[in-house]
């Protein structure tokens, strides 16, 4: 199936309710201005509902499902999206339910956001939709960039919301016709709670690999290396995906116990894993002391950077430890040694900032067909397609790959769709909080 | 998005503060009139009874629904047969067990025309 409509799949599932209800509403819900706020007020809310679920139940991460939605990054996205969406029709909702009312009077539009007495569906929507300001809040932004772990924790809520919201609808549902109103909702309902308990219970055990820290390189005083040697069963990946990993070290001083996102940056061929970590926040900064003999556990793999089958040419794009997919996969080539007909440029501000690079270099020499070219901000400036243009004169036929920090990453695609690339052979991968 | 879910959650208690400062302000204007003051018997209520001078009591009050029966999203047939009558349960269950939204029930307070008499209002 094709990525598109697979995103599109997801999208229909969480509208379908609405659409439904859109359909069932009586005729005489479109007579005059209050019927139809009255009926938009129910739609929006039915909507968000719907999507709400959905984002939630396809947010339970499950290994290779990913690949079928173009990777992880790809799903958050949608997930993020949808979840944006959901949370504007909810704001809307109770609004528009409360401008119909004012046709009757002030107090009754009021009454239909506040009921004095025996509103107690009402209220448990109200507790929902503040429960959802308190957990996107963070998501969106709202007061200041997130903190990782604070907007994971508050995340949670959202759990909570889902049940109220659903016991709110289930009370006053009316729009949709009667026996699909409990069909419909009971068949989302079950399937956030399966993919909850998935999540919480079976998928800790069946993709969860212990590993042992064997030992950490610094290709930077800011980056760590580990290699991870399999406790028991060992992960099985494509070059370039990505893991869950929690350090079980005691004397880290931040992150212990707590999963986050890295890139492999070893082949799969490797019988240890290893993973480069920059510092870029609490948790990846602690790491770098992490200690070498103690366990961490991966969870795993994600990601659909590159295709499983590619035989095209390639235009790799990296920056800063956005170079560890790559690093990966060159490795993975090296040892492979078939030739391959790939152009990297590697865009890093200096050559003390260039994390890999001599690897990368003997791997150039070492795999027919892979050139690696280094743009250094500080004597090119911002990568041009100029730039892009002299050193892949041929970049507009091949599939491009970017990885790198997001302002990299808005740029690449600017170059490369101004030097002729079609947008379908642009992929990239990022590695920041959405 | 990230831009319009925080613009539209600013929008959205602007919004609920702009019609709470309205209340607050059209109560002022508006006090109560004499609604409900009347005590209407069963007999009374039972002579309004079509379509076009329709009463209902309901938990103990009394309302002339007359004008609004056109506005009803289902059909004025359904509930005519409430006319005249005692329409608690009508109200309460629709006839198939779900209540009316809360909106509906505030919006039936603006036709209230009186109160039941005493213990007319048993079933």
């Amino acid at each position: 199936m094709p990525v598109g409509l697979a995103h599109g799949v997801l999208w229909a599932v969480g509208l379908l309710p609405a659409a439904i209800a859109a359909l069932a509403l009586p005729g005489e819900s479109l007579a005059g201005t209050s019927a139809v706020l009255n009926a938009l007020g129910r739609v929006s809310g039915i909507a968000g509902l719907g999507l709400m679920l959905v984002a939630a139940i396809f947010s339970v991460r499950i290994p290779g499902i990913d690949r079928l939605f173009g990777g992880l990054t790809s799903l958050w996205r949608t997930h993020h999206l949808m979840g944006g969406v959901s949370f504007l029709l909810l704001l809307a909702h109770p609004l528009l339910l409360s401008l119909a009312a004012a046709e009757v009077s002030i107090g009754a539009a009021v009454t239909v956001l506040f009921p004095a007495t025996g509103g107690l569906a009402t209220w448990l929507g109200w507790v929902a939709l503040l429960l959802m300001m308190i957990f996107l809040a963070p998501s969106f932004a709202f007061f200041g960039p997130p903190r990782y772990q604070r907007w994971k924790h508050l995340h949670k809520l959202s759990g909570v919301a889902a049940v109220l919201a659903l016991v709110h609808t289930w009370w006053l549902a009316r729009s949709i016709p009667a026996p699909w109103s409990t069909v419909i909702w009971s068949t989302l309902a079950l399937a956030a709670v399966l993919a909850l308990a998935y999540a919480l219970l079976l998928a800790r055990r069946a993709h969860r690999y212990p590993y042992q820290v064997v030992s950490v390189a610094h290709p930077a005083n800011n980056v760590v290396e580990l290699n991870l040697r399999p406790l028991g069963e060992s992960l099985r990946y494509q070059a370039g995906q990505f893991v869950y990993l929690t350090p079980r070290d005691r004397t880290l001083s931040a992150g212990q116990g707590e999963e986050h996102p890295y890139t492999i940056s070893s082949a799969p061929e490797e019988a240890n894993l290893r993973i480069a970590i920059k510092d870029l926040g609490d948790a990846s900064r602690a790491i770098q002391s992490i200690s070498e003999g103690s366990s961490v556990d991966v969870m795993g793999p994600y990601g659909a950077f590159f295709p499983a089958h590619g035989n095209e040419a390639e235009l790799w794009i990296a920056g800063g430890i956005g170079v560890t997919p790559f690093l990966g996969r060159a490795r993975h080539l090296a040892s492979v040694g078939h030739p391959v007909d790939i152009q990297m440029i590697y865009c890093v501000q200096d050559e003390s900032r260039a994390l890999f690079a001599e690897e990368l270099r003997a791997l150039s020499e070492q795999i027919p067909g892979f050139r690696l070219t280094m743009h250094y901000f500080y004597q090119e400036g911002p990568l041009s397609v100029d730039f892009v243009r002299v050193h892949c004169e041929d970049c507009g036929e091949r599939q491009a790959y970017v990885c790198g920090p997001g302002p990299l990453n808005g740029l690449a695609r600017q170059v490369l769709l101004e030097s002729g690339l079609p947008r379908h052979r642009y992929h990239s991968e990022e590695f920041n909080l959405l | 998005m990230k831009k319009l879910c925080y613009s539209a959650f600013v929008a959205f208690w602007s919004s609920i503060a702009t019609l709470l400062a309205l209340q607050a302000v059209a109560t002022d204007e508006a006090p109560d009139t004499q609604a409900g003051a009347a005590v209407i018997s069963l007999e009374e209520l039972a002579v309004h009874n079509s379509e076009a001078d329709c009463w209902m009591a309901i938990e103990g009050k009394v309302y002339n629904l007359s004008d609004y029966l056109p506005k009803h999203p289902t059909p004025a047939s359904m509930l005519v047969p409430w006319c005249g009558k005692e329409a608690t349960e009508g109200m309460r269950t629709k006839g198939y067990g779900r209540d009316h939204s809360p909106m509906a029930w505030e919006m039936l307070q603006t036709y209230e025309v009186g109160t039941l008499a005493d213990g007319a209002s048993a079933d």
